[in-house]
């Protein structure tokens, strides 16, 4: 049995229902991921877990015990906010200590702790300070020590890194990842950046208009994107999602587009499933990231089947490491993957290797994946 | 359940916790089986009550000291309450009465003239004072608060000083006169015709500061950015305050017309120091009305409705504008 | 308002600069000139006042019009002088302000940090008493007070103020507070603060502008009040505005204008001290609280 467990958990303002029936388990030492774009509810289901929102119905249980209507300071969590919510009147080290002094912890283990924490987030010269006189990622880590210096069950993080300018944010991703190994502690993490989501979880549950959209591991949400909405919110530069229609023949299952050059050219599937063979002669969409489109030299070797084709460059966005390059694919624009001294001019007609291990159907009606 | 637990070895301290987590979750993984049901504790349960707790008194002094008056009041006004108050209904006939009163046709009379002229005249100052202002000057810090400080004042020092200033005998006047100007006339205050005029004055040179300081706040607030946008596309000065920047004051107008609006109805105390309602019945107000018939003329049923009338002016005029405040800010 | 940059993108000729300092100094004569004239003749006799000329600076100049004004002036039948009334308006004043102050904060905090369904009907309601004309509440108010023994009384006035301040405490405190971060709330509560230590620790540290500018309106609207006055209070609880205008429209004997300006710049001073020491403040937070202009 899981750790923190959200069973069937809904959330309605008024007759405005928010969250539709959330089953999550997280196990502990876990470290969950909550993404999704604004007003997805992830933030809500959050602020749920923490007690600071009412559960319409369902519950959330920590350590076995259901947390219904337990008051925040007693379910023995921690959250870090987006605007690191600390107290402007007084200093780092009373921010940090203001938990334990409420739940009347003496002083003098008061200071030890905070001690200790000031140690490990190296703020111990702003202890005296007031959070005005910091910077953001001053501010940050007085958040995250505040959280620290209580040693919870669960820690929640509420989209902590948003505020922080861009170089910033890349170095508190990995500190917060590396605190993560080193306490082994449960976390629940809400972010709307999907690179967040990659790089820090151990599983991540994409949510969307109230509902969670896909539970798994990093990778399984990125090669196995459960549906469309998945498939395009996760993955930067985003997956290329192009009309195509389903050839079956005795050569196995083809998804038949247009390109650039021709109307119709078939990409043969390396691994079909059996759904697959029921959408013959039917529209589907075919999800293929940017990545899995190269230049045949930088093809993926390991690839089982790899379709090469000529098609019309329409522009190139060189971007240092790689160059991503555009064609047309499906009727739509379509981005590819290729290596950063690949030879490619806007105009030119150039060869395309794709790698159909890694090209999904979606059904466009149900836009669910099709598998 | 919450100690800070970083107790025995600093050196170690995430392996420590490491260990102890490790533990914990060895010991702990057959209790999870079932999620066992917590009743909210009694302290959970106080604090969803105590902000209720805490905002009903006023709730309450609100509730009846407020709406309960209001209606009170609204009941007495279909009464025939004379000197003290009396439950006998009957009907509409204050309200008759009241319209048929001379001394109200001039009171709403009086009131048109005044509300009229002192919402105008304190937005045109207000809004002049505050676009000067507003022009990089030099003693900014100086000037507003002479132009502020009158609203600092009673109404009855505000009515004091202008009885005797505009007063004929000693004021103004006499003192043009010993100035050589012997024909000069200024005697509005002692003029039926013109004493209305003299509120007017007073009540302007109260508020219309305070108007400026609204308006200023106004364009302070607006970005400079399209300001310079507007200069680029070669606006002048005269098409930059006429196009662009007094429609950015709509909502400095609208609370301006709604708090002066509100004063000019409820205006009593000033009348009361500067004019006494004369000479005659010439300056006498709604609020001037309803006080002496109610407490000198002893015509209670005709004072409540009079302030019944009074109140559905105002409301007339807050209810939409509140309304919609709210509803924007929720 | 001295937050806001003060520079804008507009600039003007050197003609039509030397005028807007024209039209500056007119308005300031304008605004200047009834109370200045106050000033002056105050400390003139009553012979320079009524035979000579009110903008003359004083030829004698005497104190006697505020010893008298402030000891022996007569005030409805005693020579009292507004001394007395002075203390009524103090002792009425500062328990009506403490008290609304503290009501409107609790509300506020109460309003914006702790909500509940219907809230925003509830400040709609309080909101709408702020503007309503006290005539409609005279009659009832008198019957009432009368009925809880405290008519005709300090603690009377002291009622009817905090009542019907409340309305105003509470929406400078709930516009203030609207904009303070819930989210510091949130993490006190999870830091384990209740509801009034949050209140304590967190909000009222913060609440310093606010809380000035509460208490200014409070001061000024209670002390310059007039109607409340004059209906609720009896000889022994008059408030300075009720004594004022009693001495200056009292239609006995000769009329001293020089004690009348005395009288009522005494009954200005309060005010006006309070004005120019945190007057900036208080314009600040009036803009920020009850019009967003």
């Amino acid at each position: 049995m899981s750790f923190l467990k959200i069973n069937n958990v809904s959330k309605s303002y008024g007759s405005t229902r928010v969250l539709h029936n959330i089953d999550i388990d997280v196990q502990e030492g876990e470290f969950l991921v909550l993404v999704g774009p604004s007003g997805c509810g992830k933030s809500t289901l959050l602020n749920m877990i923490a007690g600071l929102e009412d559960i319409t119905s369902g519950t959330i249980a920590i350590k076995g015990q259901a947390m219904n209507g337990v008051h925040p300071s007693k379910r023995n969590i921690a959250m870090v906010f987006q605007s690191y919510a600390l107290y402007p009147n007084m200093t780092v080290g009373q921010n940090i200590t203001f938990g334990l002094e409420m739940h009347g912890i003496p002083r003098p283990e008061r200071e030890k702790a905070m001690a200790e924490v000031a140690e490990m987030l190296q703020i111990k010269p702003l202890l005296s300070r007031k959070p005005g006189q910091l910077s953001g990622g001053q501010r940050q880590r007085v958040a995250m020590g505040r959280a620290l210096v209580r040693d919870p069950d669960v820690f929640l993080f509420d989209e902590p890194l948003s505020n922080l300018d861009a170089k910033l944010r890349v170095d508190m991703r990995t500190e917060i990842k590396k605190l993560h190994h080193k306490l082994g502690t449960t976390i629940v993490y809400v972010t709307h950046d999907q690179i967040e989501a990659m790089t820090l979880s151990t599983r991540i549950a994409v949510m969307n208009a109230g509902y969670v959209q896909q539970l798994g591991t990093p990778k399984e949400i990125y090669d196995n994107p459960a549906n469309l909405f998945v498939a395009s919110f996760m993955g930067s530069p985003s997956m290329n999602l192009v009309a195509a229609k389903v050839v079956a023949n005795a050569d196995g299952i083809f998804a038949q587009l247009a390109t650039g050059l021709r109307d119709k050219v078939n990409l043969k599937f390396s691994k079909p499933s059996e759904a697959l063979k029921g959408f013959d002669q039917k529209e589907i969409v075919l999800g293929i990231r940017p990545e899995a489109i190269t230049d045949p030299e930088g093809a993926d070797r390991k690839a089982s089947h790899i379709e090469q084709i000529t098609n019309r460059v329409i522009v190139t966005e060189p971007a240092g490491s790689d160059t991503y390059v555009m064609s047309s694919l499906g009727g739509k624009d379509c981005n590819a993957r290729m290596r950063a001294d690949a030879q490619v001019i806007a105009g030119q007609d150039v060869p395309f290797a794709i790698n159909m291990d890694k090209a999904i159907p979606f059904d466009p009606s149900s836009e669910m994946r099709i598998a | 359940m919450m100690r800070p637990h970083f107790s025995q070895n600093n050196e170690n301290l995430g392996a420590g916790i490491m260990v102890d987590q490790t533990n914990s979750s060895v010991a702990m993984a057959a209790d999870y089986a079932v999620p066992t049901a917590v009743k909210p504790d009694l302290r959970t349960r106080l604090q969803k009550l105590i902000p209720k707790l805490v905002l009903s008194p006023s709730l309450a002094l609100i509730l009846v000291f407020v709406y309960g008056f209001v209606i009170f009041s609204v009941y007495l006004s279909f009464t025939g309450s004379r000197i003290l108050p009396v439950y006998d209904w009957v009907g509409l006939e204050n309200y008759e009465k009241l319209f048929r009163l001379r001394n109200w046709s001039i009171a709403i009379k009086n009131l048109g003239i005044f509300a009229g002229l002192y919402i105008t005249v304190c937005t045109a100052i207000g809004l002049g004072l505050a676009i000067l202002l507003d022009q990089k000057i030099r003693g900014e810090g100086f000037l507003r608060p002479i132009f502020l400080y009158p609203m600092a004042l009673s109404f009855i020092v505000t009515g004091t000083a202008w009885k005797w200033f505009l007063d004929p005998g000693i004021g103004l006047e006499h003192t043009i006169h010993l100035w050589g100007w012997e024909s000069f006339e200024f005697d509005w205050i002692k003029n039926r015709d013109f004493a209305i005029y003299t509120v007017v004055i007073a009540a302007v040179w109260q508020t219309s500061g305070f108007v400026m300081a609204m308006f200023l706040a106004g364009l302070r607030g607006i970005d400079n950015e399209i300001l310079k946008a507007a200069q680029i596309d070669g606006a002048s000065n005269w098409n930059m305050y006429r196009r662009i920047i007094i429609p950015q004051l709509r909502p400095a107008f609208l609370s301006a017309f709604v708090i002066l609006s509100h004063l000019a109805i409820k205006s009593y105390d000033l009348v009361v120091a500067l004019t006494g309602g004369g000479p005659g019945r010439a300056t006498e107000l709604p609020a001037t009305f309803m006080y002496s018939y109610t407490f000198t003329r002893n015509q209670m049923g005709i004072g409540a409705s009079s302030a019944v009338i009074m109140l559905m002016t105002i409301a007339a005029i807050m209810v939409p504008y509140l309304y919609a405040e709210l509803r924007e800010k929720k | 308002m001295s937050v806001a940059s003060t520079e804008n993108a507009i600039s003007t000729g050197r003609i039509t600069r030397a005028f807007i300092y024209l039209v500056l100094i007119l308005f300031v004569t304008f605004y200047l000139l009834p109370f200045g004239i106050m000033v002056i003749n105050s400390v003139k006799p009553l012979s320079e006042i009524t035979g000579g000329n009110m903008m003359a600076l004083p030829q004698v100049f005497t104190l006697d019009p505020w010893f008298n004004a402030w000891n022996s002036a007569q005030i409805g039948v005693d020579p009292t002088g507004l001394k007395p009334y002075f203390w009524n308006s103090l002792k009425m004043v500062f328990p009506a302000v403490a008290i609304s102050t503290v009501l409107g904060a609790l509300n506020g905090y109460v309003l914006t940090k702790w909500r509940f369904r219907g809230d925003t009907l509830l400040f709609g309601l309080m909101l709408f008493a702020c503007f309503i004309p006290f005539q409609i509440v005279l009659i009832p108010m008198a019957r009432v007070l009368g009925f809880l023994g405290i008519s005709g009384s300090t603690p009377g006035l002291v009622l009817v103020h905090v009542v019907y301040g409340l309305s105003f405490t509470t929406l400078y405190f709930r516009n203030y507070y609207q904009v303070f971060p819930t989210e510091l709330v949130r993490a006190a509560q999870i830091d384990g603060a209740g509801f009034f230590r949050i209140f304590w620790r967190i909000m009222l540290p913060s609440s310093g502008p606010i809380i000035v500018v509460s208490v200014i309106w409070q001061f000024t609207n209670i002390w310059n009040d007039f109607l409340f006055g004059a209906s609720f209070a009896d000889q022994d609880s008059q408030p300075m505005t009720v004594a004022l205008n009693n001495l200056v429209s009292s239609s006995t004997g000769v009329k001293e204008y020089n004690v009348h300006f005395a009288g009522a710049i005494l009954a200005a001073l309060p005010t006006l001290l309070v004005y120019i020491v945190a007057g900036r403040y208080f314009v600040r937070g009036l803009m920020a609280g009850s019009v967003k202009g």
